[in-house]
């Protein structure tokens, strides 16, 4: 049975990000006083959920195993194609089938350092993010009783859940820690930024240091993409237009209305949204709409499209956007230009210092991440007709 | 205390063995007549008759209501195991809704006895029937103006997820016996004398009675489990989702479909099926909760060796020691109470549906 309900507004931790939201946007605004560039270090990990290898190839199973999902089409990796950076290469991502989703599919690469998830930060974890994906109905649209059900009937499941979790039957909440185990073991620490900034100096192209310079300086990037992450993991509104598609594409209609109801908008933002409000659906402040997490730097050589709604298909658009100051081609912006950020003005780039630009953030992907994909345990009857028989002879 | 309602229950048990046994009197039970007329709001009823054969109104829009409940097969399927939502099978037969509008207990284990709205947000929410978020549905409506100029003119306004399931219920409303020989007091001398035994000698009266021959209560008949519901994991999972879901003790170790026990919880139910209607038997085979009976002859036989195996078998049901002849009369009158195949354009939608949804254009300055 679907249970469906509003994803809970999460206020008080809402109310701390803001708090922090609004100190960012008026601290950090005289270059360099945000956190430098920085290598990776480890991912952190819960201590409710230690890193096993057998979790994670559990993990793994569970990944790439369209069973944990409502039809059995839909798993993780069906939007989180290995071959398209862990992400799908479109505006928006594949939905469901029947549905179309309304936001870019973001790439699983790292996601183990963020302490938030989704480009508007709604879960808490990568165990979260797991369920609520999975749970969706544009998504996985999986409800826990049914995956759960599956899961005891494939004898290989069973074994590898009672080895790992040491329960008897597969449990719903431990498909989510070992699909995180298996997300913590996906990161990439040793691009030739890393390398750079750990010492070596020739990891870097004269081209792409030039861009450093402008990302840390002129360009102003640093404000929001820094530290190690390459995000101050923090909501702005960069002025991202609306993706037109909207406006042209009946079935992306559809799920843009049902996601202002599964956010929990008031009648009147049903009525009237005709953008992605982010971090306004869990702030519910009028200054946070159209806020999204700033995302981070990594792995982007291969997550195209751009952006929470995919607009941008390459880098070279991202940066003009930047260098227009927040603008596309076309002079669209953001639905909520009162909320956009003081820190987005015109660069004045030139074409050389956009190259350089781009040469520097390319060099934040190293090798691209490939993996075999596993064979899938099957299914088994649990019970002998032998066993059925008796049951029956029993009765 | 058990002891006191353990014994309670054997006095009852025996009186209605003993009634048996004396006969059953004339009277004793609702009379089979027939059903009562029902008002229908045609507007209401046609677009619950478009949802009833869209597959949009699923999950990942690939199973209408009508892909188990065919019109061909007195809105049942002839499957002895429903189909499920894709990636899922069944665990039961699906049931017929031919006069279901008539009931007020819907599922072969009861489980629903408020109205058919909440019968259709089962069908429509479960993960192994439909699997559809039900907003998702709504937007998809309005997406489709044939749908919204029907909720419209049928006085719902803009489509919403509620009007959906108050209009596929008045849709419900027209699935209703045409026609019987039962209800045009047309019946074959055979059916004639089958009636008589089905009231006296057979005593299927005890349970089944009333216009729609059945009163609506649970009992155990001893039908006999389909394997197919444990052998195939397809089906299995369903059926795992399900006891899961109503909080059956120690379901995975279950080799029996719980039936009425879902629904209270009490041992004494494990088993019991609500009694069904007989009308329209003619198109829904097979038979039983989990279509383990073919035939409508296989069924009096059934019957006449008393019924199946189980401990907990209502005392209703004895051997009946029918003749052959006997047995032909009551299949006759079980026949008698079909009428005609409700699968005219009167009752079943026909138009395509578009392929896509159309684009709702100056997006950006309608409301949404
Ligand atoms: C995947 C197959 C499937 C689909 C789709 C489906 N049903 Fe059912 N339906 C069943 C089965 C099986 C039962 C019996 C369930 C039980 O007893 O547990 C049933 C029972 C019912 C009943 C109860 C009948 C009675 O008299 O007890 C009603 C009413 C009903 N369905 C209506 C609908 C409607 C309306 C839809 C579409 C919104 C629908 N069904 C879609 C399989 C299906
Ligand atoms: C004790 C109550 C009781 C009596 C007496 C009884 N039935 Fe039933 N009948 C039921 C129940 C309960 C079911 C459903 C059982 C199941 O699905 O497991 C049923 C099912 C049926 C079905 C299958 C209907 C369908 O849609 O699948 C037929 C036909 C039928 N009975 C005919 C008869 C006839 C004929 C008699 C008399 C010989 C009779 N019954 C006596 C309770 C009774």
């Amino acid at each position: 049975m679907k249970l469906k309900k509003y994803t809970p507004t999460l206020v008080a931790a809402a109310i701390a990000t803001v708090l922090l939201a609004g100190f960012s946007a008026t601290t950090i605004s005289a270059e360099g006083s945000a956190p430098a560039l920085a290598p990776l270090g480890d991912p952190p990990i819960p201590p409710d959920n230690l890193q096993t290898p057998e979790k994670i190839e559990l993990g793994k199973l569970l990944f790439f195993d369209p069973r944990i999902g409502g039809d059995a089409s839909t798993g993780c990796s069906t939007c989180h194609e290995p071959d398209q950076g862990w992400a799908w290469a479109e505006d928006f991502s594949r939905g469901y089938p029947g549905t179309v989703h309304w936001r870019n599919s973001q790439t699983i690469i790292n996601s183990a350092y963020f302490p938030r998830q989704f480009w508007a930060g709604s879960a808490s974890s990568n165990e979260k993010q797991a369920k609520s994906a999975a749970k969706g109905g544009v998504a996985g649209n999986g409800e826990d009783d049914i995956m759960e059900a599956r899961l005891a009937l494939i004898p290989e499941y069973r074994k590898r859940f009672k080895e790992v979790f040491g329960t008897e039957w597969p449990l719903i909440f431990d498909v989510w820690h070992a699909i995180s185990a298996f997300e913590r073991s996906l990161v990439q620490k040793d691009t030739p930024v890393d390398k750079y900034l750990q010492g070596d100096k020739s990891a870097l192209s004269e081209e792409a240091v030039r861009g450093k310079a402008l990302f840390e300086g002129k360009a102003g990037c640093i404000q929001c993409h820094n530290g190690a992450l390459t995000s101050d993991t923090d909501y702005h509104n960069v002025g991202v237009p609306p993706n037109i598609r909207w406006e042209e594409d009946g079935l992306a209609q559809i799920t843009f209305r049902f996601e202002q109801y599964a956010k929990g908008q008031t009648e009147e933002g049903y009525r009237s949204a005709k953008s992605d409000w982010g971090f306004y659906y869990r702030s519910k402040n009028k200054w946070d709409r159209g806020k999204f997490r700033t995302a981070p730097l990594r792995y982007i050589a291969y997550t195209a499209p751009y952006m929470h709604n995919g607009v941008f298909y390459t880098l070279e658009e991202v940066i003009d956007f930047y260098d227009r100051g927040g603008f596309d081609e076309e002079g669209r912006t953001t639905a909520f230009p009162e909320n956009k950020s003081p820190l987005i003005k015109p660069l004045g780039l030139s074409d050389e210092e956009k190259a350089d630009l781009i040469a520097f953030l390319e060099a934040y992907s190293g090798e691209e991440i490939m993996i075999e994909k596993p064979e899938l345990p099957e299914y088994a009857p649990l019970f002998t007709k032998a066993e059925l028989e008796a049951a029956q002879e029993a009765k | 205390m058990g002891v006191r309602v353990k014994t309670g229950r054997t006095v009852l048990a025996a009186t209605i063995g003993l009634g048996v046994a004396l006969g059953v009197q004339a009277g004793e039970y609702p009379d089979l007549g027939p059903l009562p007329q029902l008002k229908i709001d045609a507007a209401k009823a046609e677009l619950g008759k478009r949802l009833f054969f869209d597959r949009r109104i699923s999950g990942d829009a690939g199973i209408s209501c009508a892909d188990c409940h065919k019109p061909e097969n007195g809105y049942a399927h002839p499957d002895a195991l429903s189909p499920g939502y894709p990636g899922n099978g069944h665990f039961r037969n699906s049931a017929s809704l031919v006069n279901t509008a008539h009931k007020n207990v819907w599922n072969w284990d009861g489980r629903i006895g408020t109205n058919l709205n909440d019968m259709t947000r089962e069908m429509l929410t479960e993960d192994y029937i439909m699997n559809m978020d039900m907003r998702i549905m709504q937007e998809r409506a309005k997406q489709d103006p044939v749908y919204v100029k029907m909720f419209k003119d049928a006085g719902y306004g803009e489509p919403s997820n509620g009007s959906v399931r108050k209009a596929i219920p008045e849709y419900l409303k027209t699935l209703t016996s045409k026609n019987a020989p039962f209800d045009s007091g047309k019946l074959s001398p055979a059916a004639k004398k089958g009636q008589a035994l089905f009231e006296g000698k057979a005593g299927c009266i005890q349970c089944h009675n009333g216009p729609m021959l059945t009163d609506l209560k649970a009992y155990n008949t001893g039908v006999p489990e389909n394997f197919d519901v444990f052998l195939d994991p397809m089906n299995h999972q369903a059926f795992l989702a399900f006891v899961m879901f109503q909080g059956v003790p120690d379901y995975m170790n279950m080799k029996r479909d719980p039936g009425y026990y879902n629904v209270t919880l009490e041992q004494q139910d494990m088993g019991s099926f609500v009694t069904p209607s007989l009308r329209e038997l003619k198109y829904t085979a097979p038979y039983m909760h989990n279509g383990m009976i073919g035939t409508l002859a296989e069924v009096v036989e059934f019957y006449n060796g008393g019924g199946g195996k189980d401990s907990r078998k209502s005392d209703k049901l004895k051997a009946l020691n029918l003749s052959a002849e006997e047995k032909q009369d009551l299949v006759a009158f079980l026949e008698s109470l079909s009428g005609d195949p409700l699968t005219g354009p009167g009752y079943v939608w026909s138009e395509e549906y578009p392929s896509e949804y159309p684009v709702i254009e100056n997006w950006r300055q309608v409301r949404n």
